[in-house]
């Protein structure tokens, strides 16, 4: 009976649209009234990296990148979700770069092992991508210069 | 008695949710029911946000497919994992038995539970570390008395060696399997949170997520 892997839950599960709208509201709310609270940053942060849309992940790693500045105890949950939120941007150097921090201080967190795993899948991915991408290229040009070259004969 | 063979063979998914206190040890019996490991305490990590695994097994002749959404019990998390009851088909509420606070606690989580789930969700209470019986704080019959109160399924354990975590976490799924409407494929039933929730803030001053607008089809088995 084994389990598979752990796994970034959050990598794939994002909030509802009313849901992310209560964190927002919050946030707007307490951003108006000229304090934010570290909890409705984080939270409304963690909810825009969750999120499918790519602008809603950039402001939110945006705003995660704020919070591990000003605040150090929240640096482990911090460099968490912004290596998560580089991963599922694609960006997988700085995704790493995070993620390799925070399990520096963390060696057997669970959490960050199984994301650095996602990471890599995903490095991977894009290299087999690449690989294809430069193989098609390759053949496409093998046809043209074939092609070039049986006109030119004919000639 | 039950209409073995009738059914198709496409497994049952089947949520459960570990919530309580930080440090009781959610993770740990997690890690011992999915991985039959355990992590020595200053080795392992408090949870951020959640995790979550897969387990697959068999009940009562049927192949069910758990997802084990694993919380994190600090105070901080507590608007994010509330995101997470929704779906659920089942609860497993934690505290360390030698933890007095831990189980004094539980009040709370469980009028959380009123605020997210349905009542048909199946709850199973579970006094983990009893490995630490020298230094227990609860005593297993008061325990006991409260999870009856609060019609709740009941178990002692320690994620260290072992006991009663496989008993755990097959008595929850087998009870959900006895409530068909929990996981046969209805939309919407046990599955949603309640709607109507007092808006606006928790008691720890977080935000409520579960607005009064509920997101169409209510989650039912989902994973």
């Amino acid at each position: 009976m084994a389990s598979d892997l752990p796994y970034a839950a959050d990598a794939e599960v994002s909030l509802s649209y009313d849901e992310l709208e209560v964190l927002r509201l919050q946030y707007q709310k307490e951003l108006a009234q000229g304090y934010v609270t570290v909890q409705t940053k984080f939270n409304y942060a963690w909810g825009l990296v969750k999120a499918p849309i790519r602008d809603h992940q950039v402001e939110g790693v945006r705003l995660l990148q704020e919070l591990y500045r000003a605040e150090p105890t929240r640096r482990r949950e911090c460099l968490y979700y912004l290596a998560l939120g580089h991963f599922k941007m694609g960006n997988f150097e700085e995704a790493k770069k995070f993620n390799a921090l925070l399990m520096e201080k963390e060696p057997s967190n669970m959490q960050a092992i199984s994301l650095a795993q996602l990471i890599d899948k995903g490095v991977a991915r894009e290299g087999y991508i690449g690989m294809a991408l430069v193989g098609g290229a390759a053949a496409i040009g093998t046809l043209l210069v074939a092609g070039l070259i049986r006109r030119a004969t004919r000639k | 008695m039950a209409p073995a063979a009738t059914k198709p063979p496409a497994p049952v998914n089947c949520k459960l949710l570990l919530i309580g206190n930080s440090s009781v040890g959610k993770s740990s019996l997690l890690l011992r029911f999915s991985d039959e490991q355990w992590l020595p305490e200053d080795e392992s990590s408090a949870t951020i946000g959640v995790d979550f695994r897969v387990h697959k097994m068999d009940v009562k002749g049927k192949k069910v497919k758990l997802s084990i959404w694993d919380t994190a019990g600090q105070e901080r998390f507590r608007t994010i994992t509330s995101s997470y009851y929704r779906g659920a088909q089942g609860i497993i509420l934690v505290y360390d038995v030698s933890n007095r606070e831990s189980f004094d606690a539980l009040p709370r989580w469980y009028s959380e539970l009123e605020t997210y789930v349905n009542d048909k969700v199946v709850k199973i209470l579970v006094g983990n570390k009893v490995d630490k019986e020298f230094s227990r704080q609860v005593p297993t019959s008061e325990a006991e008395a409260f999870a009856t109160r609060m019609n709740s399924l009941f178990v002692e354990t320690s994620a260290k060696t072992s006991v009663g975590v496989k008993e755990a976490f097959t008595e929850v799924v087998e009870r959900i399997m006895d409530i068909p409407e929990l996981w046969d494929s209805a939309p919407g039933v046990g599955a949603a949170g309640k709607g109507k929730a007092s808006s606006g803030q928790m008691p720890g001053g977080n935000v409520n997520l579960n607005d009064e607008n509920e997101e169409g089809g209510g989650g039912g088995c989902s994973c």
